[in-house]
This record gives structure tokens, sequence and C-alpha cells, in this order.
């Protein structure tokens, strides 16, 4: 509306949503946009649905909206659960690979949702889809997960090469810099590669 | 100053406390609050405890503004019930050094038990009430607050809400504020409230809170911007952002300071705009203080008065209403109704609520219980997930510390022992020592299980008395809950938690002995040790899936079509193969042969 880019990150507590939130947030300030965004603390790392929001351009007001241009997804339902916040046009970049089924579907009164590509095309919404767990675990750790799907968001989102770069190395911590920054490489390099 | 960081509300008002030459920080971890004090205890210049209440902190934070140094205090919405009692006669005493009070609402109840609007705090202490929209705000207002405490010889309230306090934005920061530390003066006609010098405080707040209403007119935290539609609104805090999203073409009465209320400007904003509307989350605060003045305004009866707002809700809510006719004024004028929000629309998705973690050793305490058919009286933290399905081990919840008493009172009026209290160790060192007292004062009849797993883990693992650990991660000496109650007499086992079969036997003992008697189950957070012993194997011919394994209720236990698998989050903690009756499950120890 205003010229304001909404990225909403859905997945599951402990999959390290927040560390992907802010990698995203540093590289639209290396782009010299400004940057808001919204993290839900608390029950976090208890397994439940987590949602931050990351919104830039010239000039942002609200750290939340209700609805997003982007979607990006640590876990299938939970990129299920949030392309309905996309327009048309809108693009969902999903861990498809990486089911982890909640407590009503464990218990059999639900069952797991399967039609991420269906219901994206009905709303005319593009999907890109990753297997963020192989590409993880090539990069040397499962935990990888989360950075391993931002660096196939890469190649949709609007930023230098230079900007991410910048981005991963402020903030990922150092102990753990490697093994994700091989992690970004290998996510951007598989978009690139079936594309 | 030359530096710009990117920092979550929180963030920004421990760095704003910091440069204002705040010298100490204190509060009880609370979502969305807690951040404020683990920042401030990283930063130069400033003392940050935690206290082990929230009523706790704010009289040590009065201790240090008597003694002339400048204090925040921090508490999440409901903390600020628990210190209602000091600071309703803290408005008569007023401060030496500046005190201010930050406290984050959590509208919608991303991770509380109830709604509250602070701003109601204001007016019934009469004090003034500071609202930041975004980081640099919450940084700069901090300033604000401790200048007009120390102006106007009064605590501050300075109100964040769950959008702004994990919100993050660019925060400029300042050059740091010097500031002299004004000496200790005795004096009990200020200090030490009997009725006598009480009642002549109370002539002074009255009066104060006329001089704040001028400085609420004069303040720039009160500001009209110019729009270029016919219309205005008047909103505060983080509100502002979405409204001026929605509608970047209003004029906006910007409320800064939204208590004492500038009647003079918000008089002035009627006059500029043929159409005024007030924007704010929870009650109708500001507006009522418009409808005092008799002026026309659109509000509560299209803006939800429960439940978080968006910039989306707030241009549906208002859409209908631009150009509409303003009614002429007409005596009298009769609140509208409020507008409920709609609930959150039904999804065909599975919801994915929070669960107790894999691993959780305090699990085995609610597979024990149940197997006692007492009602079982919960507290507040992760216990609370007991709850959830398929464990549904807890009859009711209330606020921090409340299921001893309620245990208490349940077992009297039945005249047996019909309940349980279930209360983690944080919960009990902040308020279940006193109700565990008056229980064994009043000799009730009943079960307290303390489950201690020594942290405050829901809000992220901060320290308390059974633990030791402070702000700055340092280490004191650790309380222990079986010493103290042993010190009041109260019948007290400890046991270890990941022995489940203890753990049955020691409830059964209990639930069987006439009196109160307290277990206390220990084990660590499963967060913080993060052991994997091993793993769980299914013997598939065994299983019949008869589902007792899935009872306790973690998530690593999997239901297939005829057995179960388990997944990679078992931590190998071995309580589904001590429920399981057919020896199905066995625990496969990392290092052994499986």
């Amino acid at each position: 509306v205003n010229g304001t880019t909404t990225v909403s990150l859905f997945g599951v507590g402990g999959q390290g949503i927040l560390l992907a939130a802010s990698l995203l947030a540093e590289a639209a300030a290396a782009e010299g946009l400004e940057v808001k965004a919204s993290e839900v603390h608390g029950m976090a790392q208890r397994g439940g649905s987590v949602v931050s929001t990351v919104r830039f351009g010239e000039r942002v007001y609200s750290p939340v909206t209700h609805h997003a241009d982007y979607v990006i997804a640590t876990e299938l339902l939970e990129g299920i659960r949030g392309l309905r916040l996309l327009s048309p046009g809108g693009t969902v970049v999903c861990a498809s690979t990486t089911r982890i089924p909640p407590g009503g579907v464990l218990r059999r009164e639900e069952s797991y949702p399967d039609e991420l590509e269906k219901e994206a095309a009905a709303r005319g919404v593009r999907v890109v889809s990753v297997d963020a767990e192989a590409l993880a675990r090539e990069a040397g750790t499962l935990r990888a997960v989360n950075i391993a799907l931002m660096g196939a968001a890469s190649t949709v989102l609007p930023f230098s090469a230079e900007s991410w770069q910048t981005a991963l190395e402020k903030a990922v911590p150092a102990r753990i810099f490697a093994v994700n920054d091989k992690a970004f490489a290998l996510g951007r390099a598989s978009v690139v590669a079936t594309a | 100053m030359d530096t710009s960081l990117f920092l979550m509300g929180n963030e920004a008002i421990a760095y704003g406390a910091a440069r204002a030459g705040a010298g100490f920080a204190c509060a009880y971890p609370g979502t969305p609050s807690t951040e404020i004090i683990e920042t401030a205890a990283g930063l130069d210049g400033v003392h940050a405890q935690w206290c082990v209440n929230e009523k706790v902190a704010l009289e040590t934070a009065v201790g240090c503004s008597r003694a002339g140094v400048r204090t925040v205090v921090a508490m999440k919405h409901v903390g600020l019930n628990v210190a209602a009692d000091p600071l309703l006669t803290l408005t008569e005493t007023g401060v030496n050094g500046g005190l201010v009070i930050v406290v984050s609402d959590d509208p919608g109840m991303n991770s509380s038990q109830n709604e509250q609007d602070t701003r109601n705090y204001a007016k019934f202490a009469k004090i003034p009430m500071l609202e930041p929209s975004d980081s640099q705000e919450a940084y700069d207002f901090v300033a604000e607050a401790f200048a007009i405490s120390e102006e106007f010889d009064t605590p501050v309230l300075l109100r964040s809400s769950t959008k702004l306090s994990h919100g993050r934005g660019v925060v400029a920061l300042r050059d740091p504020i010097g500031v002299e530390r004004p000496d200790y003066v005795k004096d009990i006609t200020k200090h030490l409230m009997v009725p006598q010098w009480a009642r002549l405080r109370t002539k002074f707040i009255l009066k104060r809170l006329e001089l704040l209403r001028e400085r609420s007119e004069q303040t720039p935290l009160n500001v009209i911007q110019e729009g270029t539609a016919d219309f205005g609104i008047i909103t505060s805090g983080v509100v502002y952002q979405y409204a001026r999203e929605a509608f970047p073409e209003a004029w906006f009465l910007k409320l800064g300071m939204s208590y004492p209320m500038p009647y003079r400007k918000m008089a002035d904003f009627f006059e500029r705009v043929s159409q005024v509307f007030v924007v704010e989350e929870l009650d109708p605060f500001i507006e009522e203080q418009v409808r005092i003045l008799g002026l026309p305004v659109v509000g509560k009866e299209t803006v939800p008065a429960d439940g978080e707002l968006d910039p989306d809700i707030v241009r549906a809510a208002l859409e209908p209403y631009l150009d509409r006719e303003v009614p002429q004024r007409r005596s009298p004028v009769f609140p509208p109704a409020p507008r409920i929000g709609e609930p959150a629309p039904e999804s065909d998705l599975p919801v994915r609520p929070p669960v107790l973690c894999p691993g959780c050793r305090h699990r085995s305490v609610f597979t024990a219980l149940k197997r006692q058919k007492l009602a079982a009286m919960g507290d507040i933290g992760c216990y609370m997930l007991g709850a959830d399905p398929p464990l549904d081990a807890l009859d009711s919840s209330l606020c921090m510390g409340a299921s001893i008493g309620m245990m208490a009172g349940f077992n009297q009026a039945l005249g047996r022992k019909a309940s349980a209290a279930v209360i983690g160790d944080s919960t009990f060192f902040h308020s279940g020592i006193t109700p565990l007292i008056s229980a064994a004062y009043n000799e009730a009849d009943g079960l307290v299980m303390i489950l201690d797993n020594r942290t405050t883990a829901m809000t992220g693992h901060q320290g308390h008395p059974g633990s030791g650990v402070h702000p700055d991660l340092t280490e004191g000496p650790a309380m222990s809950i079986q010493e103290l109650c042993d010190g009041i007499h109260v019948r007290c086992t400890t046991i270890d938690a990941k022995d489940y079969p203890a753990i049955v036997d020691g409830i059964k003992t209990e639930v069987a002995t006439p009196g109160l008697g307290v277990i206390v189950a220990q084990a660590p957070c499963a967060l913080l040790v993060k052991e994997k012993n091993g793993t769980v194997l299914v013997d598939d011919d065994r299983c019949n899936l008869c589902g007792l394994c899935l009872n306790v209720g973690c998530p690593a236990i999997v239901p297939e079509a005829d057995t179960v698998s388990i997944t990679d989050a078992c931590t190998g903690c071995g309580l589904c193969v001590e429920v399981c009756r057919r020896g199905a499950l066995t625990l496969s120890l990392t290092g052994e042969d499986s």
C-alpha cells in the first residue's frame, strides 16, 4: 500500500525462527531500508506455532500487519497456515519436506494437511519448495534448517548477495557461523539450480 | 553520540534508562517485559536484580529512590496487580531519585491469563503515564519519565505492550544525561504514611495532578500532526503506528503522555478537523476523557475493546464511519456499548499449541497425579501445559501463587483431601510461601506438588532464590525448598522426578496421610540440560497401541497403524517405558548396543 514490504516467518517453537528473522532484518538494513520486526517470545521454545514478522521499506510505521507479501516457513503445515496471509502474486518459501505433526494429529483427532501446492495455486501464490533438511544435513547439522531455508528465500527477496553476506556476519553468532554460512549458500544454490 | 542499534522495545527501554543515569533496575520476569532487566544487567552503571515478585521489586525500587538513585522497575501487566499495594501509597510519598515503573501490557493474551489496560492504574494512582510508540521513543521517553518523576515528585508509569516490547526498530543512541544524585534527608511527613501525614500528602497529590496536566498541555510528547484529510485520530502507544499506516492522510493527536490528558490540546484538535476518532487498544481510556469534555467522538463502538489491533483492523473499523454526519452535541450523551472483537476465524488446519517439552521429567508428576483422582489446582508457568490433552491433568488456574490457597479452601469446604496444588519453584518463591504458611496455620488437609526445575523456565530461564542465579548470570547461594518447609514445620519430601515409581509412591503415601504435605519433585529444565540419554525402541509385535505411552503427552511418540514410532526429539528419559504394561518399549542408552 505504502511501499512497505511484509515478510512473515512461520515455524515451530525451537526451529530458530528468531534467528532467521534477525538475518532478514539485517539484510534489509544493509540495503539502507528502514526495518521493523515483531517477535513472539515466552512460549517460543515450547513447540507451538511461532510467527515472526519483518517489514521494510523507505518508511515503516507498524511492526505488524494482517497480510504478507512473502511467507517463509520452516515446516509444511506452518507453510500452509502462512500462505493464507498472501495475496495473489505473493510467494511462499517452504521447507516442505519437514513435517512436525502437532498434538491433535498425534492423537488422530485431526489429519496433517498435504495440499501446499494445490492451495497455493488456488490463491495465485507462487511456491518455492525446499528440502531444507537435506541441505542442512549436507551443511553439517539439522539445526541449520532455518538458515538453509533463508538461503533459498534470498533468491526471491529483493536484496543483493553482498547485503545477505553482511547480514549473515551480523546475525549469526561466530560459534555457529561456518556451518550456517554453508547452509545458506547451499539453500541459495538449490533454487538457482532448479530455476 | 553517533551510533544506532536495531533494538527490541524492551532493550531500548534498558538503554534509555542507562542513558538517563539509572543506577538500579529490578523486576520479576514476565512475558513480554523480561528482556528489560536482562539487557540492563549488561549496561554500564546499572545494577540489575531479579526480585521474588513485583511487590518486592517495587518496594526495593522505592528504597533505591529514597537513597537518591534513579531506578527503573519492570513488570508485565498482571505484575502491577501484585505491586498495586505499594504503588497506591508510593503516590503519596513521591520519590527522591527518579522512579520509573515500566509495565508491558499483553493485549490479545499472547502469553498471559488476562487482558488489562495499565493506563487505568495511572488514573487510579493519580500519576503520569507515558506511552512510547516505537523503539526510538521507548529509548527517549525513559529520560523524560525520569525528568518528570523528579520534577513533580512522583513515580511515573511507562506503558509498553507486546508489539512494542518485542518489536524491533532502529534506535539512535544519544549522549548520556549527567545526573546529580540527591542526598537522602529524613522526613517522616513525606516518607512515613500514617493518617496524619497521609492526609496532607493526598492534598499534594491532587495539586500535583493539575501541575502534571499543564505539563501534558505543554509537552512535545503530546503533538498534533497535520494531515490532508478532514478527519483526525487521537491515539497513543504502538497503536499510533497502526493508525498512521492505515490512514496516512489523517490528522493525528498523538498522546505520548496519556495521563493526565491535555484537555485544551484535545479541544483544539476538535477545532481543526470535522470528525474525530479515538483509536486505542483495550479500554476506552482516552475516549472517556474526550467524552468528559462533551465532544462528539467515534471510538469503541467500532474499534474492538478486546484483543490486539493492527493496521488492517484499524482501517476496517474506521472506514464505515468516514464522512458520516457528526452528531451535534445533545445532552445527555450516552456512551455506546463497546464493540467486542470477532473471534479468530475457524481454521480447517490443525492448531499447534505449545507443549511440555520432550524429556521434561515433570511430566511424570502429572502422569502420577492423574491416578489419584484428585482435583488439581494449577499455577502460572510451564506447568500450565499439564492442562492440555492428552495429559489433561489440571482443573483450575488463577494467578501467580493461587494454587495453594485454592487447594486449601477447596479441601476445607469438602472436608477431605479432595485436591492437590501444582506449582513451579519460581512461582512458589513469587507468592506460594505465604499461602503455604496460611494453610499450615489453618491445619489444612492437602497436598502441594512443587515442580522444581531450578529456573524460571517459561519466560526464558531467569534466576530465582532456588538457583541463586542473578541477571548478570553470576551465582549466589541457592535456597532449599525442603529446608524452608522444614523450618515452618510442614511435612515435606523431596523426590527425584526422574524416578517415576518413587513419584507414584510418594504421591500415594501423601494422599493416604492426613494433614498438609509437600512433595518437591526435582529435575532440571529439559531445555537447559538438553541431555540425550539415548532413545526408545519399539517392539512392534508387543505393542498393541493401547495408548498408555501416548497419554504421557510426549511429542516424540507418534502413533502408527498398529504400533507407535519414536522421533528424533526423544531424549531417552524413559517415562514411556515405565508406563508401558506390555514391555513393548525399551530404553536404548547412548553408547550401548541396540
